[in-house]
């Protein structure tokens, strides 16, 4: 450890001790170290006595400062018939609390200069309010009394239902990607909960009522199944002993580790095909994919930019330049606490069937398991991640979500740079093995979308059938 | 710098190891010629993918190697080449960046390829309800003016360009009195300095200059807009008429009631469509400028049984903030929403630049973004409740509509007080 490393461990040892004084065990504040963010930044790591994790980041770069609030809930953690409750519980958590009336909450951030937002995915749920450094203080007393103080009360419920009914008729029902994504997961997935779609089936979402939404937030809203990030320009003497005064009170729940049952393996590809309202086919396809833990998630992720990461990718060439089959091309790797899908989405252009497009990928994809990449192909990929990572670190935002995210998922805040560093171990041979184990035609699930203007051509191996709408 | 050199704007932050860089015109598409609509944005492209006189995967190829994007951004009154980069390969992208302005093929091959890859964006945007109802807003409330006309261009338009006009274009745009350097990041004035040097050789000085277009209009009252598009769930609704430019004395006031009305999550509009009955995900108004005033609209998305009950209260709404104005609490609230807030327009130095670019090419009052705060903080009641009822007309409002119409066109045309003329139109209509 360097001199200045050890200077502040000291001294933020000290900090804590002053502030742990004549405190009761839950309200103290113990330090635990710190990681490295980059070759600038540090992360300081704290632990409440009541559970609650703090990441905090002094950025002084700007007089702003982002506060994020993680919790270790997401879709994933719901249950068949109760889809959708953690993406609604994060609509209701803006709305009424002990303290604070019905639009309060959003009306005071507003008041303070906030830009504030939530979002909900399979893994985690994720409230972020950046506001000028001025205003944490007044910041960490909203935030903090909605994690205890909810008031869920019938009109407020209903009147959400309706609002995440709405963004599902136009994140999914209207939308033909959105749709498309979701019967691609429901019909990957049989036994894992990322069957479901985060915003929940529709069904759901009408079906939910108080009681399931005060259940919901007594069992995974509390500050041992939490971890704040902060990030901007502040002292850790000011924050930290505000964020006593404000979480101390809270109590733990016991938060039971909910059994996710494991999704078996897939051994024969799937395939479904519907009929939409859309000029032309689209194509989604979903091989299997590891974890974000896993240590094939950074050379699949290489492999990933090599095929489909911008217009000098394979695929991206192949399809919309070389051949001008398709008019968008692009694909995505999972982020996920648990396998997921290396999601493949196709768009043809007119004239152009589905089964035509997938002869191409087919080709490609068969290609990289045999030859190896050229080394100039594994340079220009690398860079795109780096150049990917360090445009999304310009904002204190941006550096709460990074940390956050890696620390929910991997419980590693720095795992961004880490992956980065990661990259440069690299070698060619890596991204052909990696493609050998999860380009396999027999364990992937291929979605088509047939525009309802076509004539009746189906998709090779009965496309067409089961799912079609 | 002075007016015999080229303009650089410039904000330093070394604090990541990357470095935004960008070349803009001021002028845009409204030049595009009458039938060759989409032509500046056809030329920017093309002059990306054949830099140097390079094929198009050369280009792209060597933009991946140096950690970088380069993309064209193309509007009414501007054009900007402008990307990101990894520090190391700063002088390789400026190298890219001066072949792409100074030394483009423009080849016929390529330009047809791009105006296929057009087409196919043209069928693609079909699918987007978002964007159907925007451009028929768009095309209706600047019906006969050049906000009006189609950026990206049509079938007709497309097949109608050659490689002349493009060539013809890249001339008239790429001037020195028309061009602005930008630069953000790792990056200092000399290092900026010599970049653009061999750029600002290269390129003719004509003493041509853009005018802007003169300030919309809009007569003929309350026209609907009806998109038909089948099997919709849900509607995508907007309603507007001409708003309002930083050149107008009462834009700050305008802007703080607008706040009021719909600007952000608590204001009015959010808080009666979407916490109250629960009727849209999302519902906002907003004012834009371009060099001239652009729109004020007001945008919802309801499920299509609630879409004319929806409608109607949002006109009801407007009729109440243009009559009663807003009240002294609620100017004291926006006014402090919009001063705070403002530290999130200036936080990063790639804002920064922004602002300073907005102010050039938007032709707005020198300091304008930088006196924000102060003239937020200088709008009285009275000023602001006389903008809302000098800038916005009830009488003349473009109202358009993506829906199923034999579903719900009827209540939806009934929704509208002193309707004077509705069309529908199919959504595939180009």
């Amino acid at each position: 450890m360097s001199s200045a490393a050890e200077s502040a461990r000291s001294s933020l040892l000290a900090l804590t001790r002053r502030l742990n004084e004549g405190c009761s065990d839950d309200r103290q504040v113990h330090y635990l170290g710190h990681s490295a963010f980059g070759p600038e930044l540090r992360i300081e790591r704290f632990a409440m006595g009541n559970g609650l994790s703090i990441l905090l980041v002094e950025e002084h770069a700007a007089p702003t400062v982002a506060y994020h609030t993680w919790y270790h809930v997401g879709s994933r953690h719901e249950s068949p018939g109760k889809t959708g409750i953690a993406h609604l519980f994060e609509h209701l958590m803006f709305n009424e609390t002990e303290a604070l009336k019905a639009g309060e909450f959003d009306r005071q951030l507003e008041e303070l200069g906030a830009e504030s937002n939530a979002s909900t995915w399979l893994d985690w749920t994720h409230y972020d309010i950046a506001v000028p450094a001025p205003a944490f203080a007044r910041v960490a007393e909203l935030e903090s009394e909605r994690m205890d103080h909810l008031v869920l009360r019938t009109p407020q419920v209903e009147s959400e239902k309706e609002v995440v009914a709405n963004e599902r008729r136009y994140r999914v029902e209207d939308d033909v990607e959105g749709a498309l994504s979701e019967l691609l997961w429901s019909t990957a997935f049989e036994r894992h909960s990322y069957r479901w779609p985060t915003i929940g089936w529709m069904s759901d979402i009408e079906g939910f009522t108080v009681e399931d939404c005060r259940q919901f937030y007594r069992t995974y809203y509390a500050p041992n199944n939490a971890t704040l990030v902060i990030v901007g320009d502040v002292e850790p003497e000011i924050v930290l002993k505000k964020l006593q005064d404000v979480y101390g009170g809270y109590a733990r729940a016991p938060i039971v580790e909910q059994h996710i049952e494991p999704e078996p393996e897939q051994v024969t590809e799937r395939r479904r095909e519907v009929t939409k309202l859309t000029p032309t086919w689209k194509l989604n396809i979903g091989y299997r994919s590891p974890a974000l833990g896993h240590a094939d998630h950074v050379p699949l992720s290489v492999l990933s930019e090599v095929l489909f990461g911008g217009r000098s990718s394979r695929l991206v060439r192949a399809l919309v330049r070389d051949r001008e089959m398709a008019s968008d091309v692009r694909a995505s790797l999972s982020p996920l606490r648990d396998p997921g899908l290396f999601e493949i989405f196709v768009s043809a252009r007119e004239g152009f069937l589905a089964d035509q497009l997938l002869e191409v990928l087919d080709e490609e994809l068969d290609r990289v398991q045999l030859e190896p990449i050229s080394l100039d192909e594994l340079t220009r990929a690398k860079a795109r991640i780096e150049l990917g990572l360090l445009s999304g670190l310009t904002t204190n935002e941006g550096k709460a979500s990074t940390i956050g995210f890696y620390e929910v998922v991997l419980g590693n805040p720095s795992a961004g740079f880490e992956r980065l560093a990661a990259l440069s171990e690299i070698r060619v041979e890596e991204l052909t093995e990696v493609a050998r184990r999860y380009l396999n035609r027999r364990s992937r699930t291929v979605i088509g979308v047939r525009p309802q203007t076509q004539p009746d051509t189906a998709m090779p191996n009965e496309l067409g059938g089961e799912g079609s709408e | 710098m002075s007016m015999h050199g080229p303009i650089i704007l410039l904000e330093r932050d070394a604090s990541l190891p990357l470095v935004h860089a960008g070349i803009c015109t001021r002028s845009g598409s409204s030049d595009d010629p009458p039938g060759l609509e989409g032509l500046t944005r056809l030329c920017g492209r093309l002059m990306r993918r054949t830099a140097g006189g390079q094929t198009a995967d050369q280009v792209d190829a060597r933009i991946d190697r140096m950690g970088a994007s380069l993309g064209l951004d193309s509007g009414h009154g501007s054009t900007a080449l402008s990307g990101s980069v990894l520090e190391r390969s700063f002088p390789d992208f400026m190298t890219l960046l001066e072949e792409t302005l100074t030394t483009p093929g423009l080849g016929e091959d390529e330009l047809g390829r791009l105006k296929r890859e057009t087409l196919a964006e043209l069928t693609e945007l079909l699918d987007s309800d978002q964007q159907l109802a925007q451009r028929w807003f768009l095309r209706s409330l600047f019906s006969g003016h050049s906000y009006g006309r189609t950026v990206v261009g049509t079938a007709k338009s497309l097949a109608a360009i050659r490689v002349e006009d493009v060539k013809a274009c890249f001339e008239r745009h790429f001037v020195r009195e028309n061009v602005l350097f930008s630069f953000a990041g790792a990056v200092d004035a000399a290092r900026a300095e010599r970049a653009v040097e061999g750029i600002w050789k290269a390129l003719p000085a004509t003493g041509r200059s853009f005018d802007a277009p003169r300030d919309p209009t809009l007569s003929g009252g309350r026209q609907l807009v009806f998109v038909d598009k089948p099997e919709r769930t849900q509607t995508q609704i907007l309603i507007g008429t001409i708003g309002s430019h930083p050149n107008d004395t009462d834009y700050f006031a305008l802007l703080v009631a607008n706040t009021v009305f719909g600007g952000t999550f608590t204001a009015r509009l959010t808080q009666e469509v979407r916490a109250k009955r629960g009727w849209s995900y999302g519902a906002y108004s907003s004012l834009g400028y371009d060099r001239r005033r652009q729109a004020f609209s007001m945008w919802t998305f309801p499920k299509a049984e609630d879409a004319a009950s929806c409608m109607a209260l949002e006109l009801d709404m407007l009729t109440e903030w243009w009559e009663s104005g807003v009240t002294e609490e609620e100017l004291s609230w926006a006014k402090r929403y919009l001063m705070q807030s403002h530290a999130f327009s200036c936080d990063t130095a790639a804002k920064r630049v922004g602002l300073q670019l907005d102010e050039m090419l938007s032709d707005l009052p020198r300091g304008h973004h930088d006196q924000f705060v102060a003239s937020v903080g200088a709008v009285t009641l009275e000023e602001a409740n006389a903008a809302v009822r000098n800038r916005i007309s009830l009488d003349d409002l473009v109202i358009v509509v993506v829906g199923t119409h034999a579903a719900i066109g009827t209540e939806v045309r009934q929704a509208i007080p002193k309707l004077s003329s509705d069309r529908v139109v199919p959504f595939d209509t180009e």
